[in-house]
C-alpha cells in the first residue's frame, strides 16, 4: 500500500493498511457546521464527538453530536452508507457567554422521538437538553455556585437513568441526579471518604438537592474520567500526572499510576476490562493492568501530546477466535464484526493468540493505531533474565515490531486459563478486583512530589515494554480532538470542526456521485 | 502601575514569604562579592540591582536598572567593533547551531536584540568575570612575578574559546547551574569506528516544526545525521575523509535545563529571516528522551520555572515577556507591568497552528530546572 510509508510526512492521508485490510477515508461522510467558516479561532475548545442509535421506523438510526466554536450540531449520523446532509441538522445550539465543551446521551433513557443529551460548558454549567424535542431540559450549576471552572468531562452514570458525573478543570468531580433541585445559596459538604490525594464529600442539606457529592482528585484538572466495561471502576486522567482508579461505590482508590512526565489528557479501558491505556503530555500512550497493578508498556510515536485514547473492540480478539463485544452499544451484530478480507483468519496456531488493538489521535495531527499481544502480555522469557541481555538479543523482536526487553520481573498470574477467558460479560472474574486491594503504589501516594522513576508508580523506560505504532498517520491539518471506533468505520474529529469517517477494510463506501455501491 | 501593582499585592500578597522576590539567579549575585571594590562591571551592577530588589520593603514595585543597562552599553560601546552578530547563523558544520558555547562578544545595543543572544552574553560575561578573578585569587598566592604572563592569556582563553575549554577552567557557579555536557558520537560509515567528543553547553538550541511538542523538537536535535558530500568527516582510522553519521546526545544533564527554540530562520526564497510561530507545547514536568547510553541520573525530572516570550510578527520588531514561576504562582513581567497569570494561560504562548495570522506570542526560551 502506497500510503503504508512515509508516517510523519506533511501529505494528508486519504488511506492506510492494515493486517486486516485497507482502511480509507470517506470525502462525502464530512460533518461541520452546514456553512463553511474560516478556521481563526485558536483558543477555542477541543471539537468532542458524540454518538447514539435509536430504534426506529428510517434506514438511518444513528444521530451524531459535536460541539464546534460557539455552537452544538445534532445530525442523523449516515456513516458509510451515504453522504452526509449539512443542510438539515435536526438541531443546532448557538450558545453566548458560554461555551460548550463536551457531551453524552443517555443510552438508558434514548428513543426515536426523546433523546436526553447532558452538555458541559466552558464556565461550568451543564445543560440537560432533548436535540429531537428541541427542548431544554434542565439547567445545572447555572448560577455557578458549585464549580466555575470549565467541564472537562461529563457522563451518564452507567446503570442509572438519571445520575451523572462532571469533572472540571479545578480538580473536583460531581455527582448530580436531574431529578434534584439546584438547591439555594452555595452547596454545603459533609466529609465522606479521605484517602491518598483524594477526598469525597456528600451534599449536606437537609432537603435533596445537586449535587448529590463532591470528588476532589489530586492537584489541577480532572482531563478525563472512564468508567470501567463492568460499571464498577472509574479511571481518572489528571493534569498533575496520575491516572487513579477508584471503586466507584465503596469510593475507595485501588491503583494509581504516574505519566513518566507532564499531565495525562486522557483514559480509557480495554473492552475486558483488564487493561486502562493513558495518553499524554509526555507524547507516550502507557499501558496499565489492573490486574498488577503496574505500567506494562509505553508506546513511542506521537510527536507531541496525546489527546484522545480508545480501544477498537472490532479488531481485538480476546479468546479463541472470540470478539468482544462494546459493553455500551448491545445492538452490535456479531456477524458484523468478523473481518472481511485480510489475512486475520484464525488458524490453529492463532487459537490462543490475544491481541488487544487500540488507537490514539494527538495534537501531531497523526491518528496512530497499537496492537497489544501476547509478546507483551506474556512474556515467555525465564525470570530474571538480565534487561542488558534482553534488549541486545534479537529474538525478541516480533512480527508486530513490539520491541519486546519488558517485564522480568512479573509473570502475568492469570497465565495459562487466564487468557481462554470468554468473551467479554459484565461480571468480572473477582480477581481482578481483590488482586491486592491497596497496592504498595497507593501507599507511594502520600509522597506524591516523590516520583522517581523506577517505582511501580513510574517505571524507568527501560524496565517496561516500548510499542511502536503499525499505523502511523496524518489525517488531518489541525490538531486531533475526538476518536471513536465504530462497527464499520472509524471517526475523528479536529480542531477546524470536521468529523472525517473512515471505512473499515471491505465496507460499503460513498461513491462520488453519492449512489450506494 | 499604581492600580496595577496594588492588585498584584492583593493577589501574591498572603501566599509570598515576606521579603521573598522573584528572580533566578538572585541568591547567587546578591552571594557575589567582588574581590575588588573598585572596579564595576556587568556583575557588580546585576548585583546590585538584585540587591536593590531584595531590600525594598514593599512586595511590589518597579525599579528600573539604570546602571546595568548603562553598563551593558559601555562594555558593548568598547566590545563592539565593525564584525556584527547576525540574528541567527547556521553553523559551517550544517550541523545543530548551538550559540551557547561560543561567545558573543558584539553586542549592538541600538539594534532589536535577540534574547537568546543576550542570555548568552550574560552568561558568558559573568562566567569570565568570575573566572578572572579566580585567576587573580590564585596569582596572589603565588610569586607576581612569574605567574602574570600565564593567567592572561588563560583569562582570554576562557573568554574567547568555546566548548571544552571551559572544563578545563576553573568551573564557576554559572557553570554549575547551567552546563550540561553532550556527547557527540560519530560512526565511520566505512571502518565503523565510533568517535565521541564531549562538549559543553549553557543551552540547547531546537528546531522547531508545526503541532510538535518540545520533546520532539529534542528528539530532532539528538537524531542522527549522515555527513556526505561536502561535509564528509575526516576519519582518523581510515585517514581520510568519509561518509559518516553523527548523532549528538545529553551526557550530564544540567541543573536548569535552557532550551532555546529557533524560531527566528533564514528564508531562502524570501533572503530574510521569519519567524516561525509554529505551535510547539511544552509540559509544565519534562523527561529527556535524548540521554547517551552512559548519561549519570538520565531520568531527571525538570519543571518548567521561566519562558522568554517573542511577541510580533518577525525577527526584527516586536517585544519580549517572560512569566517565572515564584513560590507556585506564574507571573507574567511584561515591562513594568506585572501580572499574576493562571497556569492554564500558559496555552496562549505555544504558538499558532495557522499561517494566517501572522503576528504571535510565542515561547522562545524554556527554562526548566531539575528537580530535588
Amino acid at each position: 500500500m502506497a500510503s503504508s510509508r512515509g508516517a510523519t510526512g506533511q501529505e494528508i492521508k486519504q488511506h492506510f493498511a492494515t493486517k486486516e485490510g485497507c482502511y480509507r477515508l470517506l470525502d462525502l461522510s464530512v460533518y461541520s457546521r452546514p456553512t463553511k467558516i474560516p478556521y481563526s479561532v485558536q483558543q477555542c475548545h477541543p471539537v468532542r464527538v458524540s454518538f447514539v442509535t435509536v430504534k426506529d421506523q428510517g434506514g438511518c438510526n444513528d444521530r451524531i453530536a459535536f460541539n464546534v466554536g460557539r455552537e452544538l450540531y445534532f445530525y442523523i449520523y449516515k456513516g458509510v452508507r451515504k453522504a452526509a446532509d449539512l443542510t438539515k441538522p435536526l438541531d443546532k445550539r448557538l450558545y453566548k457567554g458560554t461555551i460548550p465543551t463536551c457531551h453524552d446521551f443517555n443510552l438508558l433513557t434514548r428513543s426515536s422521538d426523546s433523546l436526553e443529551l447532558l452538555i458541559g460548558f466552558s464556565a461550568g454549567q451543564v445543560q440537560l437538553l432533548d436535540p429531537v424535542r428541541h427542548e431544554v431540559n434542565k439547567l445545572f450549576n447555572e448560577e455557578r455556585l458549585v464549580d466555575k471552572t470549565k467541564v472537562m468531562c461529563l457522563k451518564w452514570i452507567p446503570g442509572s437513568e438519571n445520575l451523572f458525573l462532571v469533572a472540571h478543570e479545578s480538580g473536583h468531580m460531581f455527582v448530580y441526579n436531574k431529578e434534584h433541585p439546584a438547591g439555594v445559596g452555595p452547596p454545603q459538604y459533609a466529609p465522606m471518604k479521605q484517602g491518598p490525594g483524594y477526598s469525597i464529600h456528600s451534599g449536606k442539606s437537609k432537603t435533596t438537592r445537586n449535587p448529590v457529592c463532591k470528588w476532589t482528585i489530586g492537584e489541577g484538572s480532572i482531563n478525563e474520567f472512564a468508567f470501567s466495561p463492568d460499571c464498577k471502576h472509574i479511571a481518572t486522567a489528571n493534569q498533575d500526572g496520575f491516572l487513579r482508579v477508584f471503586d466507584f461505590d465503596s469510593q475507595t482508590l485501588c491503583g494509581v499510576m504516574k505519566s513518566y512526565f507532564g499531565g495525562l489528557t486522557c483514559v480509557c479501558w480495554s473492552p475486558d476490562g483488564k487493561y486502562i491505556v493513558t495518553g499524554g503530555e509526555d507524547d507516550l500512550v502507557t499501558v496499565w493492568s489492573f490486574l498488577e497493578r503496574r505500567v506494562i508498556a509505553r508506546g513511542i510515536g506521537h510527536t507531541s501530546w496525546v489527546q484522545v485514547v480508545a480501544f477498537d473492540p472490532y479488531t481485538t480478539s480476546i479468546s479463541a477466535g472470540g470478539r468482544v463485544d462494546d459493553s455500551d452499544e448491545e445492538e452490535i451484530e456479531q456477524n458484523g464484526i468478523a473481518p472481511s478480507s485480510g489475512s486475520s483468519s484464525v488458524t490453529p496456531d492463532d487459537k490462543n493468540l490475544t491481541s488487544y488493538r487500540f488507537g490514539s489521535v494527538g495534537q501531531d495531527t497523526n491518528l496512530m493505531l497499537w496492537d497489544l499481544g501476547d509478546d507483551v502480555l506474556k512474556p515467555q522469557r525465564p525470570r530474571g533474565r538480565s534487561m542488558r541481555n534482553a534488549t541486545l538479543s534479537n529474538s525478541h523482536v516480533t512480527s508486530t515490531n513490539c520491541l519486546s526487553n519488558g517485564p522480568v520481573t512479573h509473570e502475568v498470574s492469570h497465565s495459562g486459563s487466564g487468557n481462554a477467558v470468554a468473551p467479554m460479560s459484565f461480571d468480572t472474574p473477582k480477581s481482578l478486583t481483590q488482586v491486592h486491594s491497596l497496592s504498595k503504589s497507593v501507599e507511594n501516594l502520600v509522597n506524591i512530589g516523590n516520583v522517581a522513576p523506577g517505582t511501580a508508580l513510574c517505571p524507568k523506560m527501560e524496565e517496561v515494554s516500548i510499542l511502536e505504532p503499525l499505523v502511523a498517520k496524518k489525517v488531518a491539518n489541525e490538531r486531533l480532538t475526538a476518536l471513536s471506533f465504530r462497527e464499520d468505520c472509524i471517526v475523528m474529529a479536529c480542531h477546524e470542526g470536521f468529523i472525517r469517517t473512515w471505512a473499515r477494510p471491505g465496507k460499503v463506501g460513498v461513491q462520488p456521485t453519492g449512489t450506494v455501491v | 502601575m499604581g492600580a496595577t501593582a496594588s492588585q498584584l499585592e492583593k493577589e501574591i500578597g498572603h501566599e509570598f514569604p515576606q521579603n521573598e522576590h522573584y528572580f533566578g539567579l538572585v541568591n547567587r549575585v546578591l552571594g557575589y562579592k567582588p574581590l575588588s571594590k573598585r572596579k564595576e562591571s556587568l556583575l557588580t551592577c546585576l548585583a546590585d540591582l538584585f540587591g536593590n530588589i531584595a531590600s525594598q520593603k514593599k512586595k511590589v514595585g518597579v525599579l528600573a536598572p539604570k546602571k546595568f543597562v548603562a553598563r551593558l552599553r559601555k562594555e558593548n560601546d568598547i566590545a563592539c567593533d565593525t564584525q556584527m552578530m547576525p540574528k541567527s547563523v547556521k553553523s559551517p558544520d550544517g550541523g545543530n547551531w548551538r550559540t551557547s558555547c561560543s561567545k558573543t562578544n558584539c553586542f549592538d545595543n541600538y539594534m532589536q536584540q535577540d534574547a537568546h543572544e543576550f542570555l548568552n552574553y550574560l552568561l558568558n560575561t559573568i562566567a569570565d568575570l568570575l573566572q578572572g578573578e579566580k585567576v587573580k585569587e590564585k596569582e596572589k598566592d603565588k610569586h607576581s612575578s612569574t605567574s602574570s604572563v600565564s593567567s592572561k592569556s588563560s583569562v582570554s582563553s576562557a573568554g574567547t574559546t568555546n566548548g571544552g575549554s571551559h572544563q578545563k577552567t576553573d568551573p564557576t557557579w554559572v557553570h554549575d547551574i547551567f552546563e550540561g555536557i553532550l556527547t557527540n558520537e560519530t560512526r565511520c560509515l566505512c571502518c565503523e569506528t565510533v568517535s565521541s567528543k564531549d562538549e559543553s553547553f549553557l543551552d540547547l538550541s531546537v528546531d522547531v516544526e508545526q503541532n510538535t511538542s518540545i520533546t520532539h523538537c529534542l528528539k530532532g536535535f539528538s537524531s542522527t545525521e549522515t555527513l556526505c558530500s561536502e561535509h564528509k568527516y575526516f576519519c582518523e582510522t581510515c585517514c581520510s575523509k568519509q561518509e559518516a553519521q553523527k548523532r549528538m546526545r545529553v551526557k550530564k544533564l544540567p541543573k536548569i535545563l535552557a532550551l532555546h527554540l529557533k524560531r527566528f530562520k533564514y528564508m531562502e526564497q524570501w533572503q530574510r529571516y521569519a519567524k516561525l510561530s509554529y505551535r510547539v507545547v511544552f509540559p509544565f514536568e519534562l523527561r529527556l528522551f535524548n540521554t547517551s547510553d552512559d548519561a549519570i541520573n538520565h531520568e531527571k525530572l525538570y519543571d518548567l520555572v521561566a519562558v522568554v516570550i517573542h511577541c510580533g510578527s518577525g525577527p526584527n520588531r516586536g517585544h519580549y515577556i517572560t512569566i517565572v514561576k515564584s513560590h507556585g504562582l506564574w507571573l507574567l513581567f511584561d515591562d513594568d507591568i506585572v501580572e499574576k497569570i493562571e497556569a492554564q494561560a500558559i496555552e496562549e504562548f505555544y504558538g499558532l497552528t495557522s499561517e494566517i495570522q501572522k503576528s504571535s506570542e510565542s515561547g522562545y526560551i524554556l527554562f526548566y530546572e531539575a528537580r530535588g
